[in-house]
């Protein structure tokens, strides 16, 4: 592309957005009704005054500032992301420029960094440093250790006055779940995400062409997944004459067997169902008949669950390499496998690669498989894992409230061939069904059952564009997802999204047994003795499960487990959870 | 009278390298304060909570202390008899290649994997030692049943070994190659017209041209004794090796997983530091009383 | 008695070429592996098809680096902070090691000095304070920071101190005797004679600052100061799974892009190699004049 048409291109775009901003606001001002007009005063009152008024009534969520603000922040990137147009840059892009036009907010990054290993380590030496910009997203441990160190603004009232109703909605949705995860000692700290609950359950996903090749069903019950099992090693299914496929496959070196409470979500290749299919939980804070916590990892189901394990292990039905194996995605993307165990979005990796590979691998995904009862269950995430926060004595901490208000407003309708992840301080608003109820609108659509114009709440964000989208890549019949019914080479992009929803979130319309942890973050104990612990269990486990340990070594973990300080912590549990 | 003149020279030469020092070495080092404190990034270095040993104490404290310090020490120790006898093999054995071409393609080729990251290497090793992979094909080749590698704990501390010093030798035989430069060539044409073979001249003349080098590397080297490979381990390790292959350095990182302990982990670094000091120190004195001999 | 010794030497030659083939051969594999990813099919590397030849042969991870201008950017800084990094840290340890090789006659302070720099070997204050004073410095998000947070290389201090002390007494005393100062015999006498130790170290700080990240990182502001190494770490850091937002589905997927990583492995590797190449004319001369001539 040459200079002349880049900057032109760079034009079009501002107009676009301008105009789109413009009627963003009378939208708004329509779908708010009498709110709006009480705030409005409100906010020309105290734009008069020229002061950030103090009192305790609401104040306009989305009230321009009368003059520039500025606010500093530290921002997580995408280093393989190539979509900004040129001339902009991680500070200065589609997302500043529309909080800079509406709410008269300059945002300035003052550091960036990957997001993940490296975004966390820029966070922690900012901390430890005493080195804060304004505003930041930061994990639970790094917002623990932010409000012991007296650095975080209290946001109750800013809160409290200033929440959009839509995004008090998106907190009122998680139960309050949300809310306590950023309350200490009665104050409100942070802002917190809201997350998708599917990211959190784990779904069986099999090769249906081998099913149907060998003349099976999809497993319902642990038997049958013994059985479907044993022949995806023993029958050939791949066809090359070689007794080469993997009956289930496993994590990778490294990874975990199952989710945590503190790591509840995307544990990608585990084996979570299985344990549930023992309504065993390991990892997670459970009540026990008597309504008192107990961890899981130490109940008997799980005895049972590894039990089973370890004998389908020692049958040669689970990936010989689980928990040491250099990728996860290498059996999947090869063809070797046929069952694995993951959340909703594969159709995001390893799929793509898998049917570049192997056109005709039909990965479908199933809630299986089920307990002695008939019922799947599924442990499920924390529904909020990363914080917004203010340092404390920033002038404007109802900035960053008015900046996540505009976003929860206003999301389903930017641009999003610039991702979103690049508005300053963004973090996930969803609603917590958003992939299940896009799946089933999808679907609706398809089956002409229900018009585009049918689903107006913009709090399913990109509900629209999928709707625009889905026929590109889903072709006729539109109610078979086998993989021949897809197009994925029309735009890779697309069929990533459409095929996880309507493949992987499809399942979770379903009604399944929903289990959440007690607790998800850790007591005071935890913080010097957790890791060992853990280190106990993760050990233990895996060596029953390949067969380097008896099965009765899960007795003496128990009791390893409740001397070496998990009494103690159970204890603190009791008193968290009160 | 002209050394004291001379030494007015010597203290500007060394001026800028002090400067630079006290700069970004000495004064960052206020810092080992908080192994002693509760550190509160809010209340900073000076005002925390002062819990004097408690951060030791902490980390003696642990069921697994022992096999920890174990482990680290075992291979820490095994990666610096290996990394110092590797590579001088090497470098006198490329000292006795005739063929100059050669001996400079052989130099560059060893020297490469140095420059790739445990990340790559994790990866390949994870890859060669897999349960289809080349070792377990060559040994089923020789009849011997596959072996899960990375599920042995028994033979972890062997692969790391083994695979720093493939990683690290080429590397390290650079400063032998550079001493032996110094060796004068005239002994090896003495050792030669006294007709000695050349294993000979390797033993009594490359050998002690060595030496010095050999005693510094070897004393500088015991700063490492508790230095087991952080980036390695945690790119090879997994629940199933712990037994044998959790050291200090990855259950640290653990800890500090859940939980911002610098205090813990300043702790550890200045133990670390002290022990590798004692030893440095130690060996030092020895040199000098018994050898007559200052390493450095 | 004398050909059979040359026939044993000639057996020697032959098990030696042998050996060291099959060293080198070992010493290979890893960064053949990476090439031959690297021009591998994105799909079939991912599958972990690709072993020592290609699969699905392209240029496509190359087309798409030269087509990268952050990649050139930061390659262009990791070249400042290496030219710089060199430069200073020779002329500052070369200067230190010459006081620091006289005996204590010669120079009374010596071992306290030396002690002081063995000590900073070994101690530091970890990483926020050397952090917080970097910062105070001023040496935040500048090349300077790049170039001198890593501190005194004391290691290579001690080396050149050592190859100094081992030179002839000899030099000094005729030195002495024409009455040349310490400057000079410094610059005209021990650095000429020191040529392998100061090719070694100067080898060893390019490296140094050429591998270096993780001051890339923590010192600057963002990709627009990375060096070229920092640059690269960055694609390939884990993606913490709990917090995956919907820009990261993709981005797990991408993160197992190893056709275009090692692709950017392989070329930053090709400078430190070009500069190797041409300062082990130092070792292999120096080799040269220590084997013997047949």
């Amino acid at each position: 592309m040459n200079k002349k048409s880049a900057t032109l291109a760079v034009t079009l775009m501002a107009v676009a957005l301008s105009a789109c901003s413009q009627s963003d606001n009378d939208n708004n001002a329509a779908s708010t009704k009498a709110s709006t007009k009480a705030s409005t005063a409100a906010s020309t009152a105290s734009a008069g005054s020229g002061s950030p008024a103090a009192s305790a009534e609401t104040q306009d969520p989305f009230g321009k500032y009368p003059e520039q603000i500025t606010l500093t922040y530290g921002k997580a990137v995408d280093p393989t992301d190539n979509s900004l147009p040129a001339g902009d840059t991680p500070e200065h892009n589609q997302y500043s420029r529309y909080i800079l036009d509406n709410l008269n907010i300059d945002t300035k990054v003052t550091w960036q960094a990957a997001s993940g290993t490296n975004y966390d380590q820029k966070v922690n030496l900012a901390i430890s440093s005493s080195d804060l910009p304004d505003a930041l997203v930061v994990k639970d441990t790094q917002l623990r250790e932010m409000v012991k160190s007296g650095q975080l603004a209290d946001l109750t009232d800013v809160f409290n006055q200033y929440a959009s109703p839509a995004m008090k909605n998106f907190m009122e949705k998680t139960g309050g779940k949300s809310m306590e995860s950023v309350t200490f000692d009665g104050k409100m700290y942070a802002i917190p995400s809201i997350q998708v609950q599917s990211d959190g359950v784990h779904e069986m996903w099999i090769r249906k062409d081998w099913l149907d090749k060998l003349g099976l069903e999809p497993p319902k019950t642990m038997a049958d997944l013994e059985k479907v099992a044993k022949a995806f090693v023993e029958q050939d299914p791949d066809g090359n004459g070689k007794k080469d496929t993997i009956g289930i496959s496993g994590q990778q070196n490294g990874s975990k067997l199952y989710a945590n409470f503190l790591e509840s979500t995307n544990n990608t290749f585990g084996l979570d169902p299985i344990f549930g299919a023992y309504k065993s939980y390991p990892g997670y804070w459970l009540k026990d008949e008597a309504g008192n916590p107990v961890y899981g990892s130490t109940l008997p189901e799980t005895k049972e669950a590894l039990g089973k394990l370890r004998d389908m292990y020692a049958q040669g039905l689970i990936d010989k390499e689980i928990g040491i194996r250099k990728s996860a995605y290498e059996p999947i993307v090869s063809g070797q496998a046929g069952i694995f165990f993951a959340p909703w979005w594969m159709g995001y990796g390893p799929l793509p690669d898998a049917i570049k590979n192997n056109p005709d691998a039909n990965w479908q995904a199933y809630l299986l498989p089920l307990d002695a009862d008939g019922q799947f269950n599924a442990h499920m995430g924390a529904p909020s894992t990363l914080f917004v926060v203010v340092r404390k004595g920033y002038e404007h901490p109802e900035a960053v409230v008015k900046m996540l208000n505009l976003l929860v407003r206003d999301e389903s309708k930017f641009d999003i061939s610039v991702p979103v992840g690049f508005y300053p301080l963004r973090v996930p608003m969803s609603y917590t069904d958003e992939s299940e109820y896009s799946a089933k609108a999808l679907k609706e659509v398809l089956a002409g059952t229900k018009k585009p114009e049918d689903f107006t709440d913009p709090g399913y964000k990109l509900l629209a564009a999928d709707i625009q989208n889905v026929t590109k890549v889903k072709k006729e019949p539109y109610d078979n997802m086998d993989i021949q019914n897809w197009d994925p080479k029309a735009d890779m992009g697309t069929w990533s999204r459409i095929y996880s929803l309507l493949v992987g979130s499809s399942p979770l319309e379903q009604d399944y047994n929903k289990v959440y942890s007690l607790l998800y973050s850790q007591t005071k104990t935890m913080e010097s003795r957790w890791s060992n612990l853990k280190k106990l269990e993760d050990e233990t486990f895996l060596k029953i499960i390949m067969g380097a340990a008896p099965l009765d070594d899960f007795d003496k973990f128990v009791s390893d487990w409740k001397k070496q300080g998990g009494d103690k912590i159970t204890e603190e549990v009791k008193e968290a959870v009160k | 009278m002209r050394n004291r003149t001379f030494a007015k020279h010597y203290y500007f030469m060394l001026l800028p390298g002090f400067v630079w020092l006290i700069l970004l070495s000495v004064v960052p080092m206020f810092g080992i304060v908080i192994a002693f404190e509760d550190f509160n990034p809010g209340q900073g270095f000076f005002r925390s909570e002062w819990i004097g040993f408690d951060n030791f104490r902490y980390m003696f404290d642990l069921n697994d202390t022992a096999q920890i310090f174990g482990n680290t020490v075992f291979i820490a120790v095994m990666k610096i008899a290996a990394n110092l006898a590797v590579p001088l093999a090497f470098a006198i054995l490329l000292n006795e290649l005739r063929f100059m071409a050669m001996k400079r393609w052989i130099q560059t080729i060893v020297y490469l994997p140095h420059f790739l990251s445990w990340v790559i290497l994790s990866g390949i090793l994870l890859d060669i030692f897999s349960y289809t992979g080349p070792v377990n094909t060559l040994l089923s080749a020789f009849g011997a049943d596959p072996v899960l590698f990375f599920a042995r704990a028994d033979l972890f501390p062997y692969i790391v070994v083994g695979s720093d010093v493939w990683k690290e030798f080429g590397f390290n035989t650079i400063i032998y190659l550079a001493a032996l430069t110094g060796i004068n060539p005239s002994l090896y044409e003495a050792a030669s017209i006294d007709g000695a073979s050349r294993l000979r001249r390797m033993w009594h003349v490359t050998l002690p041209g060595l030496r010095t080098t050999i005693v510094l590397l070897a004393v500088l080297s015991l700063g490492n004794v508790l230095n087991a490979g952080f980036d390695q381990i945690f790119n090879l390790y997994n629940p199933l090796l712990y037994s044998t292959g959790d050291i200090i350095d990855t259950w640290v990182y653990r800890e500090g997983l859940l939980n911002m302990q610098y205090g813990l982990a300043t702790a550890v670094g200045l133990l670390k530091s002290v022990v590798s000091f004692v030893l440095i120190v130690v060996s030092y004195l020895l040199a000098s009383k018994f050898a007559n001999y200052r390493i450095f | 008695m004398i050909q059979n010794a040359g026939l044993r030497s000639r057996l020697f030659d032959r098990l030696l070429v042998i050996a060291l083939l099959l060293v080198a051969f070992l010493c290979l594999l890893p960064i053949w592996y990476t090439l031959a990813v690297s021009l591998s099919e994105k799909s079939a590397a991912t599958a972990g098809q690709v072993w020592l030849w290609p699969v699905g042969f392209n240029f496509n991870s190359y087309e798409q680096i030269m087509n990268d201008g952050r990649f050139f950017h930061s390659f262009w800084i990791s070249i400042q902070r290496v030219a710089l990094g060199a430069v200073i840290t020779i002329a500052i340890t070369t200067l230190m090691a010459f006081p620091l090789s006289r005996n204590t006659r010669e120079f009374g302070p010596r071992n306290v000095f030396m002690w002081i720099l063995v000590f900073t070997l070994l101690f530091n204050g970890g990483l926020i304070p050397w952090y917080m004073t970097v910062k105070a410095l001023g040496l935040y998000n500048t090349i300077w920071g790049l170039v001198l947070a890593g501190g005194v290389p004391v290691f290579n201090v001690i080396l050149i101190v050592n190859y100094f002390r081992n030179l002839p007494k000899e030099l000094d005393e005729a030195a002495l005797v024409d009455g040349t100062g310490p400057w000079r015999m410094l610059f005209a006498i021990y650095v000429p004679l020191a040529v392998p130790v100061l090719a070694t170290v100067t080898l060893f700080t390019i490296v140094y600052h050429w591998n270096e990240f993780f001051h890339g990182l923590v010192l600057t502001s963002g990709q627009d100061h990375y060096p070229l190494q920092t640059f690269i770490q960055q694609l390939v850091v884990v993606i913490d799974a709990a917090n995956m937002t919907e820009d990261q589905y993709k981005r797990m997927n991408e993160l197992s892009n190893q056709t275009l990583n090692a692709a950017k492995i392989f070329i930053a590797m090709i400078p430190v190699l070009v500069v190797y190449l041409f300062l082990q004319r130092f070792f292999i001369h120096g080799i040269t004049l220590g084997s013997v001539k047949e």
